[in-house]
Formats: structure tokens, sequence, C-alpha cells
């Protein structure tokens, strides 16, 4: 029962990560380079919700949607001032960038709202049992929000110009360029839509815990791990990646020190890189 | 003040040195190391069990953690042996060098854990008098940061120098011409880390009591950005990108008494945010920094 | 109205004796030069809520020895400068106030990691530093008689949280969790060692790192396992995230923890709502506010009677415990005056919580046994300070209640 109960608890932390992982994918695909600001960015959505839902008085729900609109947009903003003018530059060069966004970042919720720990205005509820499992309200609801992120996304890299568009620049942006593509307005579609992500995502973690500065940055390997394992670049992989990583995480717990748990992505990545590069769902990757 | 201004310059000593090693890493291999911190940590504490527990003196505590701290690099070299790709390799130097900072905090047969290693003596401590310390501190951190430049500059302009820039410009020609890429990627690493070995050994002897409190992940933040300033490559243009950052972070202490509003949480995210701003800022239109790396100057003889 | 010739005479008059008498009232009052005391307060940082007060207690102690003659007829001088709540910075101010200022002596030391980074510094200069902090590492070891603590040992703590727990909660089964902290282990040791003596169960226990990314693990592990209480010791951040998650869980073991993470001025109830804070108990070392010493503690500081402070009348007692030791010793030099810290402190002697009248008694060549303000100022030799009590509060409709007062 305790296993069981453990694996459940595993499966929440994954669906946390699930957003978070998706964005780290799908904008590597496109730009090519692992975003190390996606933790902040979180944290800065979580306290935009923070805001609106406990120093407004919105309903959570309104101030999660603001919020991760109003983090597209300012992923869109920030892309422009930052990553754009360095485009040229490589990937090594976005991000040391990203790095220096994140600190950025994580340092103006502190200068904003402290080192405290605070929480949205919701009411907790206790938990229900299905087959002895213990569940509660807010696990369902992240449940049901990532699910349906995930439906969107999966709708709008299939069915729609945009996503087909975004897809066509991630497998050969020059291909793309030549058969008329307009790479600009494609990548300020995947910082919009990242941004979107990381917004829904930071709520879901500052519903889980407590809002703090670092809350973001230390699901950073976590999700880069989900995102490795699952294949860089592979949305359907980040979504099979974060599970994985969630459950095997608290999984660990049964026989190793709770306090090492941060070894389990780690390890993930080692034997990912080391056996199968391309991770999961990855295609091969061929160099130059 | 004169005082403060030894002890100031011995920090810039030590972050220079650190700087020079992130410089060989990532200026002149293109290998971008995420975990310095996590580097850091082990430098120190390698060090100070090394005296405290395993009875070294000063200089064999300071080799062992240049050799322990170049091994572990060298480790997670080896890690990269199918992709190089540099994304993938600062993911897992960040997660090693959290792992790292992890040990520190958790393995209290070893590490003492949150309670820290106190009573690190200082090298030389009893043969120089007390009110001349500082002085001699000042003195053996200068030497060895000339040290440090002097080695660092001498491999930069060996064959092997050679070599690591062509792994950093492209590490597919260079296999192609017959190098192999791995091991150069290995030595490389190490090299670097065995300076961030001796920076952390520093720390330790400076200090005198370490605990991870004092190792977070800021010091990446500090150090990149004194590369940036200095110029990727160039070594002097390191030491003096470590001194403007450490007198700008150190000064901004005093903005503490300029701006009373202030409290000392959001000064230090100010300072943070100020850090970021510029190494952004000098990546988009200061990218080569304000001095350049030295390179055999081929083209003006012809 | 218009002065007179006589009266501007008259002025001069008065003001040329003041002059001339002033070197005379100076030497009688203050000989030489003054005493320089350093005084490092975590003024900002996580610890920055203390240290103002614990300053101003030091300035308004200083300035009524001065003000009564100072000490050895010289004046004490403060340089109290910020910590910043880190190992790091009090380092550097412990070296700046022994080789810039001289000091003999370095006061206040708030947390553990600013205790352990000076007291190296402290013992190689022969310089006695006083601190606030718990862990029990601050004092082990040999100190040569330089370190003090103005505060419960941690060890002390995990008794008397222990003994509240067996005598009066009578909880069979317990399970413990603490983060990895230094001040945190020697509590949880005690504690668990106390459980076991007293047969009650101790179903589970771990210890946790700071900033992690969920608690989810660790509370499944020890509330799933259904123990009467739980014992959580730790700080605030974590303690919100694990009570958010033991509400939801579902589990209804008691929560017994410390005070800064379940109080912390309010901050604590303010995060997870009443609901979730319900009924969780509390523990906090304070002063006996019932003691003569702390009340004339609150009249010198001009508070109300009801004021509860925790760390400052601390610092008061530090600098009383320097200046008497000093007077007693004839000698304003840690090497003397340090063996003479249990003398004034513990006594045998006359009981005053005055601290003039204490000097006044030591300087007529009396015994003292001086009574703090935070305590009873009695220490062990290796400079633990005894007889000191906790607090226990239980939160209720989102206030913290006090329920009693207890000493190890």
């Amino acid at each position: 029962m305790y296993i069981i109960q453990t694996a459940f608890n595993g499966v929440i932390s994954g669906v946390i990560m699930t957003l978070p992982a998706l964005a780290v994918t799908l904008l590597f695909g496109v730009l090519k380079f692992p975003n190390f600001a996606v933790g902040a960015m979180m944290t800065v959505a979580a306290y935009l919700a923070f805001a609106l839902n406990a120093q407004l008085g919105w309903p959570l729900l309104a101030a999660a949607l603001t919020a991760a609109l109003a983090m597209g947009v300012l992923c869109i903003a920030i892309d422009q001032v930052t990553f754009k003018p360095l485009r040229e530059r490589g990937g090594i060069t976005l991000m040391v960038a990203s790095l220096g966004l994140g600190f950025i970042l994580e340092n103006l919720a502190r200068f904003a709202y402290g080192n405290a720990a605070r929480s949205f205005v919701i009411e907790l509820a206790r938990p229900f049992r299905v087959a002895d499992i213990r569940m509660n309200y807010e696990q369902m609801i992240t449940l049901s929000v990532s699910a349906t992120a995930m439906l969107l996304m999966w709708f709008l890299l299939s069915r729609t110009a945009t996503g087909r568009a975004m897809r066509a620049v991630a497998d050969n942006p020059a291909l793309a360029l030549v058969r008329g593509i307009e790479s600009p307005r494609v990548i300020r579609w995947t910082w919009f839509i990242t941004g979107l992500l990381l917004g829904v995502g930071g709520v879901l973690i500052g519903m889980d815990r407590a809002l703090e500065p670092p809350m973001g940055s230390n699901y950073l390997i976590s999700v880069f791990a989900a995102a490795i394992l699952g294949g860089l670049g592979s949305p359907l992989g980040a979504f099979v990646g974060a599970i994985i990583i969630g459950v095997v995480s608290e999984l660990s717990t049964l026989v190793l020190p709770p306090n090492y748990r941060i070894g389990v992505p780690l390890v993930a990545i080692a034997l990912v890189l080391i056996f199968r590069p391309q991770g999961l769902f990855g295609q091969p990757y061929i160099r130059k | 003040m004169i005082s403060f201004i030894i002890l100031m310059s011995i920090v810039v000593c030590f972050s220079a040195i650190l700087a020079l090693a992130l410089n060989f890493q990532w200026g002149k291999g293109g290998m971008v190391n995420f975990g310095l911190s996590g580097f850091y940590t082990l430098g120190a504490y390698a060090a100070a069990l090394l005296i405290l527990k395993g009875g070294a003196n000063a200089f064999v505590a300071t080799v062992g953690a240049m050799l322990i701290v170049a091994v572990v690099c060298g480790l997670v070299a080896l890690v990269t042996l199918r992709v190089t790709e540099e994304d993938y390799f600062a993911i897992v130097t960040l997660g090693v060098g959290e792992m790292l900072r992890l040990v520190s905090l958790n393995e209290d047969w070893l590490t003492n854990g949150a309670l820290g290693l106190a009573g690190i003596p200082r090298p030389f401590g009893a043969s120089v008098p007390p009110e001349m310390y500082p002085y001699f501190l000042l003195g053996l951190s200068l030497a060895l940061l000339a040290f440090t430049y002097a080695a660092l500059t001498v491999i930069a302009r060996s064959p092997f120098g050679r070599l690591v820039r062509a792994v950093r410009e492209d590490d597919v020609v260079a296999a192609t011409l017959g190098k192999n890429v791995l091991w150069a990627r290995v030595r490389i690493f190490a090299i670097g880390g065995a300076f961030i070995g001796l920076a952390g050994s520093m720390h330790s002897f400076y200090y005198q009591y370490i605990d991870p409190t004092q190792f977070t992940n800021i010091v990446i933040a500090y150090a990149f950005m004194a590369v940036i300033a200095g110029g990727r490559g160039a070594h002097l243009g390191t030491i003096a990108g470590a001194a403007v950052v450490m007198v700008l972070l150190e000064g901004s202490r005093f903005l503490k008494d300029a701006i009373p509003a202030l409290n000392s949480d959001q000064l230090a995210a100010i300072r943070i945010i100020i850090i970021g701003a510029g190494l952004i800022a000098l990546l988009i239109w200061k990218p080569q920094g304000f001095l350049k790396e030295y390179r055999l100057r081929t083209e003006e003889r012809t | 109205m218009r002065k007179t010739r006589r009266d501007i005479i008259k002025t001069i008059g008065a003001t040329t004796a003041s002059a001339l008498a002033a070197p005379y009232l100076n030497l009688a009052h203050s000989q030489g030069a003054p005493i320089p005391i350093g005084v490092g307060l975590p003024l900002t940082g996580n610890a920055g809520a203390y240290g103002p007060d614990m300053g101003e207690a030091a300035r308004r102690t200083a300035a009524m020895i001065n003000a009564a003659g100072g000490v050895l007829g010289r004046r004490l001088e403060l340089f109290i400068e910020d910590s910043e709540s880190s190992a790091a910075v009090a380092a550097n101010l412990t070296q700046k106030f022994i080789n810039v200022h001289k000091a003999q002596a370095c006061i206040g030391y708030w947390g553990t990691p600013e205790g352990m980074s000076s007291r190296p510094i402290a013992i190689q200069n022969k310089t006695v530093l006083m601190v606030s902090s718990a862990a029990n590492a601050i004092t082990e070891g040999d100190t040569q008689g330089y370190v003090w603590r103005f505060q419960m040992k941690a060890t002390d703590w995990g008794i008397v949280i222990g003994r509240a727990t067996v005598d009066k909660l009578g909880f069979k089964s317990v399970g413990i969790m603490g983060l990895q902290n230094a001040f945190v282990l020697p509590i949880m040791t005690e504690f668990t060692a106390r459980m076991r003596a007293a047969g009650r169960t101790v179903t589970d226990s771990l210890i946790y790192n700071p900033e992690q990314p969920s608690y989810r693990a660790e509370v499944e592990r020890i509330f799933g396992k259904k123990p009467e209480a739980v014992f959580c010791f730790g700080l605030l951040p974590d303690f919100v995230s694990i009570m958010k998650e033991v509400y939801r869980g579902g589990f209804d073991s008691k929560v017994v923890a410390l005070s800064i993470m379940a109080d912390a001025e309010g901050k604590f109830v303010q995060a997870v709502g009443d609901k979730v804070a319900e009924g969780i108990r509390h523990f906090q070392p304070m002063p006996d506010l019932s003691a003569p010493g702390y009340k004339r503690f609150l009249k010198l500081m001009g508070a109300p009677a009801d004021r509860v402070y925790l760390f400052p009348p601390n610092t008061h007692d530090q600098i009383a415990i320097t200046a008497l030791a000093m007077e007693r010793a004839k000698s304003p030099m840690a090497v003397d005056w340090s063996k003479q810290i249990i003398a004034v402190g513990n006594g045998p002697g006359e009981q005053t919580d005055d601290v003039v009248e204490a000097l006044k008694l030591v300087r007529a060549g009396k015994p003292v046994n001086f009574q703090g303000a935070g305590s009873t100022c009695d220490f062990t030799p290796n400079g633990d300070q005894i007889g000191r009590g906790m607090g226990q509060w239980i939160i209720k409709g989102g206030k913290s209640v006090f329920v009693e007062y207890a000493k190890p």
C-alpha cells in the first residue's frame, strides 16, 4: 500500500514537471539552446499570480491565467532584449545569457517579496480516498490542467499552421526559410507558448508548496533530466520523461535517504548520455 | 581601513584564480562549467579535511585538493564521451555541482554536515607573528595567483594549448585532423579543475571555517562575469575582471548606508540583478571583453 | 531680557570653572582611553529581524554603565556592526574588532554559523567571544575559557521539549523530522533519546534538506506511520511547505515545532491560514518574564510591561558580565578577566540584578552573584549557560496562546 501511495505521489510530482519540461524541449527544438532561466521564469509567474490573487483578491484561476498570459508576453520581450541580439553567436552564449537572466528574474522576485514563504489564497482541503490511495483536490486540478495543456499542445503542433511552422523550423531552419516560413514570427510564437507553459507550471508549483524565490530553480535539474530523458526536442518525450523522473525520484526514497533524491535525475542524465544520447523519443542527432 | 584593503585583496586573489580556472575551461576550451560552486566546495573541503583529519600540512593539502578536484572534473568530462554538445555538458556540470554541495551538507561523518569544519590552521601560522599575518597571507596569495597565471599561460601557448582552442572552435574539424578530442576535453576540464581546487583551498585557509552555506550558486555568476568582462581567453583580462567584480560587490555594501530604505535582502538581490544584467550586456555589446586573447600573430609576419 | 554685564561675567565664570573642572571630573569618572567592545549583530539577512533590538539593548546598557563611572574608571566604547547573518561576514568582523579596534570582548553573534566562524579567531587572539547561538559545538572542545554562550544549549532544548512531552502532553508514539542544520540536530538527538528512555515509541525519524522542490516523500514517510504526534525541527520556509502537505494529505498526528518556525512573528499563520495552523504547539527559549532582572531590563529599554524580548536581554547580560569580570580582575585584558566570569555570574556573593549596583560592590571588594535580564547568568566551566528556560505555546484560532514556562 505504502509503495502504491508513494508511486502515486511520484506521478503527481512528475505531472507538475511536465509543463516546464515541455517548455524546455519546445524552446530547444526551435532555438537550439537549453534555457537555464526556466526555473526563475516560473518563480516570477507564480509571484505575478500571487500579486493578483493574494494582494488584489482575484480568484486563483483568473490570476493564474492572467499571469500566464503576462509571462507569455514577457518572454517575447525578454527574447527581443536578451536573446535576439545573441542569436548568431551560438548555443553556448545563449546558455550563459540564460543563466544570467535566471539570476536577474529570481532576484527581482526576492527584491519585491523577500525570502519569507507565502501562499496563494485558496481553501486547502482534506483528501479523499480512491481504492485506499489518498488523493486531493489540488492534485486533481494539477492533473487536469496538465492534461489539458498537453492536449492543446498536441493540437497546436500537429493541426495548426503555426505549429507546423514551429516543427519545420525545429527540423531544419535553413530549409524552413527557403520554403517561405518566416522564422522571427515562429520564434515569437515559441516564446509566447513557452511563457504560457511556464506561467501555468509556476502556479502549479506554488499551489503544491509555498512560494519562495528559489521555488522554480529547485526544479531545474529535474526538468532538464525529464527533457533529456524524453529526447530534447520531443514534446511526447518531455511528458513521459517527466512522469518517469517524478515516479523514480519518489520511489527512490524507499531505499535511499530522501535528501539525495536529486541524484535520480542526475543519474538519469548520465545514463542517457552514455547509452542513448537522443533520449527515449528523440531523433538521433547528426551534427553538421 | 588598511587591514580591510589587505583582506579584500586576498579575496580578490582567490576569486581571480577561480576565474582563471573557469577561463581555461570555458574561455579557452569552450567547456561550460555551471557546477563551479560545487567543485569550489570540493576543493575547500578536500584541503580542510586533508589537514584536519589526514594530518597533512598546508602544502600537501593544497596539492591534494587540486588533484582531487582535477580527477572529479576529468570524470565528469568523460560522461560526455558520446555527445560533445555543450548543452548536455552544462546540464551535467550543474547537476554534479549540486550533488557535491549536497554531499558536503549531508555526510556528517566526513564533512561535519551543516556544522561545518572549524579551526582550519593557517599556512605557516606558527612561524609568522599574528600582526604580520595578513601581509604574509596577501604575499602568499599573490604568489599563488602569479603561479596560476604563469602555469595557464604556458599551457595555453604550448601545442596542447592550440589543440584546446581547436576543440573550442570546431571539435569535428579537430577530430577529422586525427586529434583525440575526448582525451583533450578530459584534460582541459581536469586542468581547470586543479586550479578551482587551489582557489577552494585558499578559501579554507582564509576563513579557517567552512560550512555549506558559504558556497552558493552566486559564485558561478561572479566567475562568469569576471571572465566575460576580462575577455574570454585573455588571462590578464580575467584577473582584472575578477578584481573589478569583487571591488564592486564589496563596495556595494556601502550602499546600505546611502540608501537606508532598502534592507539587506533587497541589497543582496540588487547586487545579483546588477551582476546578471552586466553579464548579458557584456555578452551583447562587448563579447570580446576589454582585453584580447593572446594569439600567435602569424598573419603580421607574412 | 537684556543680559547685564554681571550675567555675562557669571556665565564666563561658570564656563571657566566647569572647563577647569572637566578634566578632573573625567578623571573621576573614566580615566584613560575607552575600553573597546565589538558587537556583531544580525542587523540584516535571514535573522535581520533580531539585530536592531539587540543593538539598542547593548547601547543602553553601556550608556548606563558609563553614566555610573564606567569600568576601571574608563568608558566602554561599543563598535556595533552587521554580521548579515553570514558566517564569512562574521569572521571578517571579528578580525576587524580584534585587529583594528583592539577589542578584548566580541559579543552578539546570533546564529550558529556566525559563532562557529568567529570562535577560532577569538581563541587564537586570546579574546572573549560571547554568543547567542544554540549549537552544542560552539562551546565544545578546548575553548581555553574564551567562548561563552548566553543562550540555552541545543541539547537542553531537547531536554525541555522531551520532558514536556512525557509529563504533560503524554504522546505514546512520535515521529521526528529535522532540517539538516547545525543547531537542530542536537535537539533531535536529545529528544529522541528522551522518548526512548521514557518507553515511548519513535515510529520513524529523518533529516531533510533545505530548499527542496517538495517535501511529499518526507511527509509520507513520517506521517504515514500514523504516530500520535510528529515533532518537526527546522525553519519557517520548509515548515510552511511541510504543513500544507500534511493538511492536504489528511494526516491527523498532532504537530510540535519551534516558535521560529510556527510563529515567526505571525508569518507562519499568515502563510498557511488558521485551519492548517490550528493546534500546533511550539517551543522557544525565553527569559523568565517574572524575574526582577527582566523587569528592570524592560524599564531600561523603555518598553511596556508585557513586551517579550527573546534575544536583547542576552546582549544586556553579555555587557554586564564583561564589565563585572573586568572590574573584578582589575584588568581590561581578556587573558585576566575571562577567568572571573564564573565568579561574578555564579557567585557565591550578594545577589543583584542591577549591574551598576553590582559594579559598586565589586569595586568595594565584595563578592557578587549577578542575576541577568535573560537568565540568572550561571555558567558551566566550559562556557555553557544554565538556568535558562523555554516557553511553550499552542496555536488557537490563528493566535499563539502561552501555555507554560519550564527550565531544563
